[in-house]
């Protein structure tokens, strides 16, 4: 073993630091073919006979460069490249560059059946090369990877000369190292050139990353430059340019903002923006204070025709509604603007779209590749340009792009088809497209995945070896509590007296823990996942579905394994003490919440199982008083209920969610287990432990609500959330008993999200959750559907078994601090593909139908409002000026416009043709016609983007509303109003199986 | 969920091209001051060391003296240049005392202390580089000086590290290893395989324990054949000079 | 030069019953091992049944400890009760650094205790054989010079010539002539 050792001195920031690397060269490290002789390496991964292409007609070896991963890692997925030799250089480069090709390369190094072979050149005593005096890191790296693609030719030459014949091809799309690899011998191809090679798969092509070096120089510049990243590490350092992720607002995707730390920059325009796309790191530049803005935004209403663009983009960018807005500065303080000079990470993923119909141009026979614009479903995203043969055929499709770049003198980043998703419209396609969107892993579970599954399948029964330490609780009334339909229960209940009077209660989970062991591949995929999300029509697991709705399932009358909470609790419902122990359950009876109900109701039943259900029932009460007692909010969201038809899965009718007392009673005494057990996995990982907080909101967005509600007379204190719970308590307005419900669904919106986080990256007082009032929170309850509950398990088991096996996983502080960032992540992901799903089947159920119906104005915008429809849970835009008006009265002038934004009072007033003041404001109750507006971009029908279309009828404005035809009734509006406005959103662990995930939120 | 480090890479190959059970490239030698009583001078990898022990001497201090035996004074100091920020550091730093004082009590049972009532021993322990195993390179070092100042001990002390990166043992960590992965080193006695020091600061699951200690324990004797091959080359020079 | 002489610490040398443990060994168990690295020599027998000392020859000359042995020291300074000198040479073996000793004033002379002078005994600078009679109390090793062998050995005068002893209270200036009072060592 040859070794060398190289010091390196390299200034960081100004500052001098020495950093000493050692790095040994080796002799065994071997070429992996197959056939090899003279290396002894023991298990090859390169097979001996590789394939060929029209190309290269010898059987080959592939070896990329950097570049061809960054770039055209869409192709490298593809199953027809195999034996890839993936060279050390490469794999670290791509490890700095961008973690998530990385990731993707790391999986298909780990699939025997691509033969990808990594080979550490840097460590080989023949492949590595030092850096020459002048020469820059790259060219070194390109020097690296012609010399270890040479010692693979000549390798294999030698092997070749036994016989066989083989070749390395390099893979670049630089043309001077092509040309360089050419003078050394060595085959080089382009990516295209060799892609075009493989004649089996023709599809290759369309994949192919369209990176373009700027040729056209005569095309102006329609971008300014980004600063050099030392320039924006210079100036985010003292503080001239603000770091931050860029988030583009929903409602306008010209406008976009960033929080740094407790200030707000907007940043408006498309030239302001600068190419970034949302989700980007970026560093902006503030303007100065003159061009701050002092409004509102208004609504885009859709994408402007191309015309304007160049327009608009020569302009200056101002919002135009500056000069007329500048006197008004009652508008509180104005909020700061900038513009992106830098993106400092990007954020670029593969898009869901569809191809813009005006924009293919070619004969429907034509198979020549032209060039189209796709729209990504993201609002927030940019049109992408692609390049195409099958334009035709993908019109009318979901199509999945990536961009590939984007140059300073395009208008629309540039970009690759990846794949077709299927017809646009179509149910399967739209939950696909849905899910891609919300990054949501869907994929089958691998047959890896489904190795680690006990053997004996759905046969697995509890058997006697399991007793070994746990509790043998199979004697026990233990029942299930669930909503109807639910297969995979992961909480159970027990109640039984003691002697002493007090009460013993036991929470049962299912051990999930048993099946799924850390670092298994099984382990990993879930980690991936992190939990089950929740469509109206579709459930994607997060565990495969023999242990989420069989062995983990706590289904009534099996035994099966648990983890269990037991406390005493005194009969005032007081903890006298606390157990934890794994055990074998054996669940008497699986009840839905309204089962339960029914018995704990029904004074005839005296039995053992619902007298213990009448007392849970109790108990849950008292603890219930005694967490409003501390001060837990009681929250409220809009939350509707799909009926769907059971054959087509369309929807055929829509309800509101119900809830019943035993909803809260599971809740009750999920909430006291989750607490419990964070108070123990804290003792003993004080540094590691998995937690759960929720950050008191932010002073600014409940000021804004409690300016509005003022006009009631009421205000809101936050303080702490016990005020904040009275103050929700005592805003009631008699006359309209949806008000109620309506301000605790804005002071929802208020909150902060409630985040996983691991305990030794805050400060104590941080722990705090404030929505449940509670000092310390974690997720134990639902190890089914969450991954964190896994995590919590294991800390658990650890925390009470002192023989438990656990490793670094539980108590490495970067991996927990990791894992969370995932966890909530996918939660929020999840959230939101829940409620797209929601959204997808409110279209669906509105395809064809306008109703008209009642609803409450909970926003008001410059050039529009936005309506909550409560029966539906839909929440719209109504336009004070739609489309055609836009067009012929140019934006700019707002005095034309029908309702005109009055800033002192946030409203939106408009004169009646009698001379009678209308003004919308907030709260107000209006009714709305509903309906689905179908296509608005894409050129002609098809249905591309579907929305929903909110037109006002009452109040009456002219011009704006549509006619009252009066087809509904608006008593009967008024009388389910009244319906359930009780209690809701909060942290609820056990509602309906759909219900749960709003409760994330907390 | 993966990080950016990776300390292990596909190819089985640590970040600096080891393999798990391999110790870094070691290089010392005995006797290279001449002012000291005994000396020397180790590299294991990039952490080099410098130790000088002088004694057994009259006791500084009156009040370290020790009646029955001889008093053992460690003292470590970290050169200004040997860590990646060139930053003076005080003797009185926490962790060097820590670590002058895990010495010191490594040594105290296999020197021979009984032989020199009320004399003292010093030990001075230079870190002129760092790159990791601060504590395993100082124990090799201070036990080379020792016996090049002649001083009777039992037997070599030779220390070794060993870690845990994902759940496989790894042995003789560098910094960026050690930074990220809990750290057990092990001094023994090799010729009888006593263990003298056994220091972990970090947690490390109790079933990984024995493997991970096996495999320090093998880095000892490693380190032991390397250290015992320097101090004959050294007394073969010594004995031809002095026969010249 | 046998090279196949080298031991080093812990290597094991022999069994404890068949030689007594010299220098530089130990003895653990019944095994015999070496405490430091150097030569291993076994003593000549010199007679029958008797048993053969092992010892392992340091190649460097260590620094020598006081023990409870005679040893030569030199006066730093003196006071009415004591002379505080410091120890050069102990039993042969010079030591590297100077140990600490004193000689109390009931400690010069073995009769008439009480009338010593420490100034008509010792002065600064002069070279005294001495015995440790106690290793003393935290501070220094208790030294006497109370035996006929024992005192100055070697004196300069005021003059800055050698003097040579005349009787075993008195010196005399080898260049003046002149008499100054010591507590001489009976000379070999």
């Amino acid at each position: 073993m040859l070794h060398n050792k190289s010091y390196l001195k390299r200034g960081r920031g100004g500052k001098v630091f020495k950093a000493v690397k050692e790095h040994y060269l080796r002799d065994d490290i071997w070429c992996s073919v197959e056939c090899c002789t003279i290396c002894s390496h023991t298990e090859p991964i390169l097979s001996s006979i590789p394939a060929k292409t029209k190309l290269v007609t010898k059987p080959h070896y592939i070896i990329p460069d950097t570049n061809v991963f960054m770039n055209q890692i869409d192709i490298i997925e593809h199953p027809a490249l195999q034996n890839v030799i993936i060279l050390q250089t490469v794999y670290e480069e791509l490890r700095h560059l961008s973690l998530s090709v990385y990731n993707r390369l790391k999986k298909m190094i780990n699939d025997p059946n691509r033969k990808f072979y990594v080979f550490a050149n840097e460590h080989h005593r023949d492949t590595f090369i030092e850096r020459i005096k002048e020469e820059s890191p790259n060219d070194r790296n390109d020097r690296a990877i012609r010399a270890a693609v040479k010692w693979y030719a000549t390798h294999v030459k030698q092997i070749a000369d036994k016989g066989k014949s083989l070749e390395i091809v390099l893979l670049t799309d630089d043309a001077e190292n092509i040309q360089r690899a050419k003078q050394d011998g060595l085959l080089a191809y382009s990516v295209r050139e060799y892609v075009e090679g493989m004649i089996d798969t023709p599809e290759l092509v369309d994949m192919l990353g369209n990176v373009r070096i700027s040729d056209n120089k005569d095309k102006k510049i329609v971008y300014e430059e980004h600063l050099s990243a030392s320039q924006i590490t210079n100036g985010i350092k003292n503080q001239t340019l603000y770091q931050g992720t860029l988030n583009i607002s929903m409602h306008n995707y010209l406008e976009g903002s960033i929080q740094n730390g407790d200030i707000q920059i907007t940043i408006l325009g498309r030239k302001n923006l600068n190419r970034a796309i949302q989700g980007d790191i970026v560093a902006v530049q503030l303007f100065p204070k003159s061009e701050w803005l002092r409004a509102p935004t208004a609504v885009i209403v859709e994408e402007e025709e191309e015309k304007n663009l160049a327009e608009e983009l020569q302009e200056n960018c101002k919002p135009k509604e500056q000069s007329e807005e500048a006197d008004s500065d009652l508008f509180e303080a104005p909020q700061p603007t900038g513009k992106v000079v830098g993106i400092i990470k990007k954020n670029w993923r593969p898009y869901c779209g569809f191809i813009n119909k005006q924009s293919v141009k070619g004969s429907s026979t034509s198979t020549l590749s032209e060039n189209v614009s796709v729209y990504p479903i993201d609002r927030r995203i940019p049109r992408i340009n692609i390049r195409t043969r099958q334009a035709q055929n993908l019109m009318g499709q979901r199509i999945l792009v990536a961009i590939d770049s984007w140059h300073k003198d395009s208008i629309f980043p540039m970009g690759h088809f990846v794949k077709a998703l299927g017809a646009a419209g179509d149910k399967l396609t739209e939950t696909e497209v849905l899910l891609l969107e919300h990054d949501v892993p869907h994929q089958e579970f691998a047959q890896q995945v489904l190795n680690c599954l006990p053997v004996e399948g759905d046969l697995w029964v509890v058997k006697d070896e399991h007793l070994q330490r746990r509790a043998d609780l199979r004697h026990l009334n233990v029942c299930s509590i669930d909503p109807p339909g639910c297969t995979d229960i992961d909480d159970a209940l027990h109640v039984r007296q003691l002697p002493n009077n007090n009460y013993e209660v036991g929470v049962h989970i299912a051990d999930v823990t048993h099946f799924v062991k850390p670092n298994t591949p099984l382990d990993e995929e879930a980690a991936l996942r992190g939990t089950t999300v929740y469509l109206i029509n579709k459930r994607i697991d997060m565990l495969p579905g023999l242990l989420g709705t069989n062995l983990c399932s706590l289904k009534s009358k099996v035994d099966r394994l648990a983890f269990s909470c037991i406390w005493e609790l005194s009969p005032e419902a007081e903890i006298v003490n606390v157990t934890f122990t794994k055990s074998i359950i054996s669940s008497k009876e699986s009840f839905t919440y309204e089962e339960a109900q029914a018995r704990i109701d029904d004074q005839r039943l005296q039995d053992d199982l619902t007298k213990g259900l009448r007392v849970l029932n109790d108990l849950a009460k008292k603890l219930r008083a005694r967490r409003m007692e501390r001060g837990a909010l009681t929250l409220a969201s809009p939350e509707v209920r799909y009926k769907l038809d059971f054959d087509s899965q369309d929807p055929i009718d829509v309800e509101m969610k119900e809830l019943r007392e035993t909803n809260a009673l599971v809740e009750e005494f999920m909430l006291l287990a989750n607490i419990s057990v964070a108070e123990k996995i804290y003792k003993k990982f004080a540094a590691s432990s998995l937690l759960r907080r929720h950050p008191p909101p932010t002073a600014f967005k409940l000021d804004n609500l409690n300016k509005a509600i003022s006009a009631f007379g009421l205000t809101l204190h936050y303080e702490t959330s016990k005020a904040l719970a009275d103050s929700l308590d005592e805003a009631v307005l008699p006359e309209d008993p949806y008000f109620n419900k309506l301000l605790r669904i804005l002071t929802t919106r208020c909150m902060m999200q409630a985040t996983y986080f691991c305990s030794g990256t805050f400060s104590v007082h941080e722990y705090r959750h404030y929505g449940l009032a509670s000092e310390i929170y974690t997720h134990f309850t639902s190890p089914i559907r969450r991954y964190s509950d896994v995590i919590v398990h294991r800390m658990l088991a650890a925390s009470i078994y002192d023989d438990e096996v656990y490793g670094s996983e539980l108590i490495d502080k970067k991996k927990i601090e990791q894992l969370c960032d995932v966890l909530n992540h996918r939660h929020r992901m999840a959230q939101m593909a829940a409620r797209s799903s929601v959204e997808l089947h409110t279209n669906l159920f509105f395809k064809g139908k306008t109703e008209q119906v009642e609803g409450y104005v909970t926003r008001v915008l410059k050039n529009g409002f936005v309506v909550l429809v409560q029966k539906y849970g839909i929440e719209g835009i109504v336009y004070s000026s739609d489309n055609s008006k836009t067009k012929l009265n140019t934006t700019a002038s707002n005095s034309t416009s029908l309702i005109i934004y009055n800033s002192h009072d946030n409203s939106l007033d408009s004169i009646t043709g009698d001379g009678k003041k209308i003004s919308i404001k907030l709260f107000d109750k209006v009714i709305v016609q509903v309906s689905v507006d179908e296509d608005l971009v894409g050129g002609g029908a098809g249905g591309m983007r579907q929305k929903l279309k909110l037109e006002l009828v009452k109040p009456v404005v002219p011009g704006l509303s549509v006619s009252n035809d009066t087809s509904t009734d608006n008593n009967e509006i008024i009388e389910e109003n009244n319906y359930n406005n009780k209690k809701d959103k909060r942290e609820n662990t056990n509602g309906g199986r759909k219900k749960k995930m709003k409760i994330e939120n907390m | 969920m993966s990080s950016r480090l990776e300390l292990i890479g596909p190819q089985g190959l640590r970040t600096d091209g080891r393999r798990f059970n391999e110790l870094r490239n070691m290089n010392c030698k005995p006797s290279v001051l001449s002012q000291a009583d005994g000396s020397a001078y180790i590299e294991q990898g990039n952490t080099k060391c410098l130790a000088a022990v002088y004694g057994p001497r009259e006791a500084r201090t009156k009040a370290q003296v020790l009646h029955n035996r001889a008093n053992i004074n460690v003292e470590i100091s970290l050169a200004p240049f040997s860590m990646e920020e060139r930053k003076k550091r005080s003797k009185s730093d926490k962790r060097i005392l820590e670590i002058a004082s895990a010495v010191k009590q490594t040594f105290e049972p296999i020197i021979m202390t009984e032989l020199y009532a009320r004399s003292q021993i010093d030990i001075y322990l230079q870190i002129l580089q760092f790159d990791g195993g601060t504590v395993q390179i100082c124990i090799n070092a201070a036990t080379l000086a020792i016996i090049d100042a002649g001083i009777p001990m039992k037997d070599y002390v030779c220390a070794c590290s060993a870690g845990c990166i994902d759940d496989e043992p790894v042995l003789d960590l560098n910094h960026l290893e050690e930074s990220n992965t809990p750290e057990l080193t092990v001094a023994l006695l090799p010729k009888n395989d006593k263990i003298t020091l056994l220091q972990m600061e970090s947690r490390l699951h109790i079933d990984k324990f024995q493997q991970v200690m096996e495999m320090a324990a093998k880095g000892c004797k490693e380190i032991h054949t390397v250290l015992d091959k320097a101090v004959r080359e050294n007394i073969k020079d010594l004995l031809k000079k002095s026969s010249i | 030069m046998n090279t196949k002489n080298i031991v080093t610490p812990g290597q094991r040398l022999g069994f404890a019953q068949d030689y007594v443990a010299g220098p530089g060994t130990y003895v653990r168990g019944n095994l015999l091992y070496a405490s430091v690295v150097g030569m291993k020599r076994v003593s000549k027998q010199t007679a029958e049944g008797e048993t053969l000392v092992l010892t392992v020859s340091r190649e460097k000359q260590q620094s020598a400890i006081p023990e409870v042995c005679s040893l030569v020291s030199k006066v730093i300074r003196i006071t009415p009760k004591e002379a505080v000198v410091s120890i050069m040479v102990v039993d042969n073996s010079p030591c590297k650094e100077d140990f600490q000793g004193i000689i109390r004033q009931q400690d010069v002379r073995a009769t008439e205790r009480d009338k010593v002078k420490i100034h008509e005994s010792f002065r600064p600078g002069d070279i005294i054989r001495a015995e440790v009679i106690s290793l003393g109390d935290a501070r220094s090793y208790y030294l006497s010079t109370a035996k006929n062998e024992l005192g100055v050995i070697y004196a300069q005068s005021i003059e800055g010539a050698a003097m040579i002893p005349i009787s075993w209270q008195e010196m005399q200036c080898t260049k003046t002539k002149a008499i100054e009072l010591r507590k001489c060592a009976k000379p070999f």
